[in-house]
């Protein structure tokens, strides 16, 4: 093949083959949507829906940094928790600080997944066993602190989640959706991005090309414990308290999207669209199965088969847990 | 117990530690919780916290044969709360049902197990998420069917199981001891539970030396559910209530106490015995806790503590 | 261009390297020469700056350096192309030429349009035609190989390391990489060549150096030396004392094994061959050719499509290993590690993993036979191991492996396949282990012996099947055996063959 011969062509298809399910079961969800209730169709409905999407979508697209690299992170829900905590009861002491208790939040998180990256690499512990480690002291600070929602906010801070840019887009789902945006970038148009990947295919190789493996890992448990925390200031902007339950149901809701969008646990492989395909799947589908007035029992039922069919269909080699 | 784990020669110090930090550590709890409080040894007390183990341990010792064949059970609580849920569909009033009860909650158990490890091993999923996956289901099959709030009743006779005594000794220790001699009997003297550690330390090894590790594997599976389903049984008769939830945050309990008790998540490393004294690690743990007077949610920090420390100090000692 | 000075680097119980030292010069491709376990992967794996030796001095490019990490020597100009390849099978082939340092735009983003062209640029001064949008799992082993060497190739790569590169890719391609190899020579680049075919070091170096058990032999030009001269300096004895004196013989018996149009897709195509008891057979050919296929898939490990296999005149045909252990059929696979032991169990559970059902009674496993067995097979084959009840991780390779034949040797009494019996083992051992097929041989078990060293399939066997891509393109016995026949069979393009 001729030099001339390849550079014309386009990158191949836009669609990426590993999204093809997720693209699939999200055209089923909408189609369903569309023909079984009237309400799901509606611009407001997108709206809310797009707002209440971006909690999970902060969790799951950290989460995906970390399964990238070939870890695990079961603690951002007890992130999420702690960042609640953290900032409204701060805030509710010195209202002035709201400003810098957004980015006094955020580092926190960021510095607890430095802290889960950190151990994995200074010990070989396994992450799953890290993590687990790290949410258990968190959980355990955060309710000897209160047992009870706690603190407050000064009533703007509330535009984060109820604000709408143009009556429409919802702030919170804006800056997730940017959130993913930039990640998609990174990972793909910068070296270190491409590194995630490296790192996650085989950290030994990874290593002996001259990647600096640890350096990746850090920043992928750092990112996740980041946007953990911003999952964490979605839910006090919404609820106006740090609520040290929160987060409890986050950890593994965070997985689902993952695994729906073509990841693969152990590392190196996937697209961070497909993840926000899955939130955007996970998300709809609960909006439809409730004005279909499905129990939300039923709906724990569905998203356990939806994660068996999901990994049972992509082909799973090299399983590490 | 331990014999045909390999010895090697001139082991350095690390790995002896290993072998004899489980029950260092043991007898060390047992010493700081007597200096706090004397009455600690005293037989009644020490009756009391083996019956509080016992639920718990038990399903660490189906947790630990998942483990060893490169495992995990994230499903085992769910899975005792649905046994718990099931027991009381029946709605029985007398006591000949029990057994009825327990023939059913131990084969609903085993299929949910027999399931797991058809997944794991048939479908190539992961054992997280199969397990995960399965967690949820339970839990939403569970929530369904009672509509968030159970209402059927256990017979009175139930309560034996969870509080009654035989011989002067609580009936779930004694179901415990019997679990444990029947389970480490099957690990560590049977031919099964060698096939477990080679399946666990080397599964293309296993098959090429004519092991079937597929099964291995999926009784592992069905062992870890059955012994949580009756875990699930006996929890119900202590605490003398059903509810959806019964035995939450188990299956998490379960993986530590297996990782304090120096069995590794990296498979085929590891003792009943060991993830027995995991447990009572993890609950004489709580126990002090409560004893020195400090808020229960100390019990999380410290367990998430140990955990990383203690699975540090295994993970070092291998590499030894 | 690279000097290393005493270099010692120990591993826990292993002195890899003892005070070894090592030079090479710019514009020369240098052989490093020795058996397996000599020290040249550690040699390799401390000048990439992988590994920090324990004592001596590394000097590079005229200054003293002492590397923290890989990356270090990389950007040194330090390329090494490591047996197993170190490329992402999910990553294009562009994206791994440009691991760590693509091409960016000025917004300091990757620049993908430039990273296609000039791998594509790059591939073409190799002069092999790859796509760069390919992913690296859809490519063949020897396009893989060229991609690593294209890696060398867009960096300023002052030292190139060849690790075995030949293992994995056969006749016309090998040529090609050799010329690929002495291109870049003679625009300056230091090449060290690591091997053990002979031929490729005349073919291609222009220096030697050997190593042994760790220690440095002696560095030569390579006009200096002839190929007897070249193995006295890598085993330190002649070959002649190597194998047993008498070779075995087909017999007039029955075969003890027949396999018929064997097929097991990709890698076996067709395969048919006879053997007999005593019989010590070769199957032979390069890396990739499909032995081990074949193996896997007589001893169903491997699922057949078609076929036909007769194990002691009975007919064998819905294999499993349990059904072919039980009928007397053991395998010796390839990877001693990785298929073959379990490092967490003891000396004595590894020997009886196969028949456990011989050493269970009503009470279960029978832990006093079982280490009474072990003891008998390690007075059998004189395994230097304290007791049964000990690990088998810290012994020598051909410790481990006279474990693995006393495993074998019991269970299996009709037909073994031995697959690269003495791989990473001692010439002492080596020894050993000839004697022990031989003797097993005599004894009545056809053996059909695996492997990539020629000298020990010439050594040892009395019948060779040379197999390439699937087939068995040969077949030489008694006289006819020698190393260039074999090579012809399995080197010759399958086409030519039928014809």
């Amino acid at each position: 093949m001729a030099l001339t011969d390849i550079q014309p062509r386009a990158r191949r298809l836009p669609l990426d083959p590993s999204l093809i399910i997720v693209v699939l079961l999200l055209a089923g969800v909408v189609i369903a949507g569309l023909s079984l209730s009237d309400r799901f169709g509606t611009l407001r409905n997108f709206t809310n829906v797009l707002e209440q999407a971006s909690a999970l979508g902060f969790a799951s697209l950290g989460q995906a940094l970390v399964v990238i690299v070939g870890g695990i992170d079961l603690s951002i829900g007890a992130i999420v928790t702690a960042s609640t905590v953290l900032m409204a009861s701060v805030v509710e002491l010195h209202p002035a600080l709201m400003i810098p208790m957004i980015f006094g939040t955020l580092a926190f998180g960021a510095l607890i997944g430095f802290i889960n990256g950190y151990v994995t690499i200074k010990t070989g512990v396994h992450p799953l066993i890290v993590t687990l480690g790290t949410a258990s002291i968190l959980n355990g600070a955060v309710l000897i602190f209160t047992l009870q929602p706690t603190g407050g906010v000064p009533f703007w801070f509330e535009e984060f989640a109820y604000g709408r840019i143009g009556a429409v887009m919802p702030i919170s789902g804006l800056v997730m959706l940017i959130c993913f945006a930039l990640a998609w970038g990174f990972l793909r148009y910068t070296s270190t991005g491409r590194a995630f990947y490296a790192v996650g295919g085989s950290p030994e190789a990874a290593r002996l090309t001259g990647i600096r493996s640890n350096r990746i890992t850090l920043m992928a448990y750092s990112a996740s414990g980041f946007f953990a925390a911003m999952a964490g200031a979605y839910f006090v902007s919404r609820t106006g308290v740090g609520d040290p339950r929160v987060g409890d149901p986050i950890t593994l809701a965070s997985i689902t999207p993952v695994i729906l969008g073509g990841l693969i646990l152990g590392g190196g492989k996937g697209n961070i669209l497909g993840v926000l395909l899955g939130v955007f799947l996970i998300s709809l589908l609960s909006n439809l199965l409730n004005y279909m007035n499905v129990s939300t029992f039923i709906q724990w039922v569905i998203q356990g088969l939806i994660i068996i069919f999901a990994v049972s269909i992509y082909v799973h080699k090299g399983k590490k847990l | 117990m331990t014999e045909i784990a390999a010895r090697s020669g001139g082991e350095p110090f690390a790995a002896k530690l290993q072998q004899f930090a489980v029950p260092i550590a043991l007898v060390a709890l047992m010493g700081v919780a007597t200096a706090v409080q004397p009455s600690f040894l005293s037989p009644n007390n020490l009756q009391d916290i083996l019956t509080q183990a016992a639920p718990l341990a038990l399903v660490v010792l189906g947790q630990a044969f998942v483990i060893l064949v490169r495992g995990l059970d994230l499903s085992v609580a769910s899975l005792m709360a649905s046994v718990a849920v099931l027991a009381t569909a029946f709605n029985a009033t007398s006591d000949a049902m029990i057994p009825v009860i327990f023939v059913a909650a131990v084969a609903v158990s085993a299929a949910v197990g027999l399931i797991n490890g058809l997944l794991v091993t048939k479908r190539n999923v992961s054992p997280f998420l199969a397990t995960l996956a399965m967690m949820i289901v339970l839990q939403g099959i569970r929530f369904y069917y009672t509509q968030g709030s159970p209402s059927g009743s256990l017979p009175e006779g139930f309560r034996f199981l969870g509080a009654g005594q035989m011989l002067g000794i609580p009936v779930n220790v004694l179901a415990l001891a019997l679990s444990f001699a029947v389970l480490g009997w099957l690990l560590h003297k049977s031919s099964f539970g060698r096939k477990i550690y080679i399946t666990g330390g080397n599964p293309v090894a296993a098959d090429l030396v004519g092991i079937r590790s597929h099964r291995v594997i999926i009784a592992c599976y069905m062992i870890s559910s059955v012994m949580a389903g009756i875990a699930g049984l006996f929890l119900v008769g202590f605490v003398g209530t059903v509810d959806n939830w019964v035995g939450r945050g188990y299956e998490l309990d379960a993986i530590v106490a297996c990782v304090i008790g120096g069995v590794a998540l990296t498979g085929g490393r590891g003792t009943l015995w060991g993830a027995a004294a995991g447990a009572l690690i993890l609950v004489l743990i709580f126990n002090i806790v409560i004893i020195l007077g400090l808020p229960v949610q100390a019990q999380l920090m410290i367990k998430g503590l140990i955990i990383i420390i203690a699975a540090a100090l295994f993970a070092r000692a291998q590499r030894a | 261009m690279i000097r290393l000075d005493g270099i010692t680097k120990v591993f826990p119980g292993v002195k890899s390297l003892d005070t070894v030292s090592f030079e090479a010069r710019a514009g020369e491709i240098h052989a490093l020469l020795g058996e397996n376990g000599a020290g040249k992967s550690t040699l390799i794996k401390t000048i990439a700056g992988a590994y920090i030796p324990e004592a001596g001095s590394i000097e590079f490019d005229g200054e003293r350096r002492a590397w923290s990490s890989p990356k270090e020597a990389k950007d040194a100009g330090i390329h090494i192309i490591y047996q197993e390849l170190m490329l992402f099978p999910e990553m294009t082939v562009a994206e791994n030429i440009f691991i760590g340092e693509a091409p960016r735009n000025r917004l300091g983003l990757i620049d993908y349009r430039r990273m296609y062209a000039r791998a594509a640029e790059a591939l073409e001064r190799l002069g092999h035609n790859l796509d760069p949008r390919a992913l690296i799992k859809d490519l063949s082993v020897a396009d893989q190989q060229m991609v690593e060497i294209a890696k060398a190739l867009v960096g300023e790569t002052k030292l190139l390391v060849l690790d075995e590169p030949t293992a994995v890719i056969s006749g016309r391609e090998a040529e090609l990489l050799f010329d690929r190899v002495k291109r870049l020579r003679d625009q300056g680049v230091c090449i060290i060549y690591i091997s053990h075919r002979l031929e490729e070091i005349f073919a291609i170096a222009d220096r030697v150096t050997v190593l042994k058990d760790g220690q440095y032999v002696g560095t030569r030009e390579i006009g200096d030396l002839n190929r007897d001269q070249l193995v006295a300096m890598m085993v330190g004895r002649e070959l002649a004392d190597i194998f047993p004196a008498t070779k075995g013989a087909r017999t007039d018996a029955a075969p003890a094994l027949a396999v018929r149009n064997l097929q097991a897709p990709p890698k076996v195509k067709n395969v048919s061959f006879d053997l007999y008891p005593g019989e010590i057979l070769g199957l032979a050919g390069l890396v990739g050719a499909g032995r081990s296929e074949v193996a896997h898939a007589i001893f169903g490990s491997m699922p057949r499509t078609d076929g036909a296999v007769t194990l002691g005149g009975e007919a064998f045909n819905t294999p499993t290993p349990r059904a072919a252990i039980d009928r007397g059929l053991g395998f010796l696979t390839e990877d001693r590690k990785g298929e073959g032991l379990m490092m967490l169990l003891d000396m004595a559970a590894n020997v009886t993993a196969p028949v456990l059902p011989e050493f269970t009674n009503g009470l279960g496993l029978d832990r006093g036979h079982e280490v009474l067995a072990a003891e008998d097979e390690i007075k059998r084959f004189r395994i230097a191991i304290p007791g049964p009840k000990y690990g088998v991780k810290q012994l020598s390779g051909g410790n481990q492996q006279k474990i693995l034949f006393g495993r074998w040797t019991r269970a299996c009494r009709r037909v073994l396949i031995l697959d690269e019996p003495t791989r990473g083992v001692d010439v002492g051992a080596k020894v050993e282990i000839y004697e022990i097929i031989r003797k097993l041989a005599d004894e009545g078990v056809g053996i059909l012996v695996i492997s990539s060293e020629l000298p020990e399939i010439v050594g040892l066997c009395s019948r060779v099947l040379v197999m390439r891509e699937g087939l068995i393109t040969g077949e030489v016995s008694g006289g006819d055996i020698n190393e260039e026949t074999i090579m012809q069979h399995a080197t010759a393009s399958v086409g030519a063959d039928a014809a």
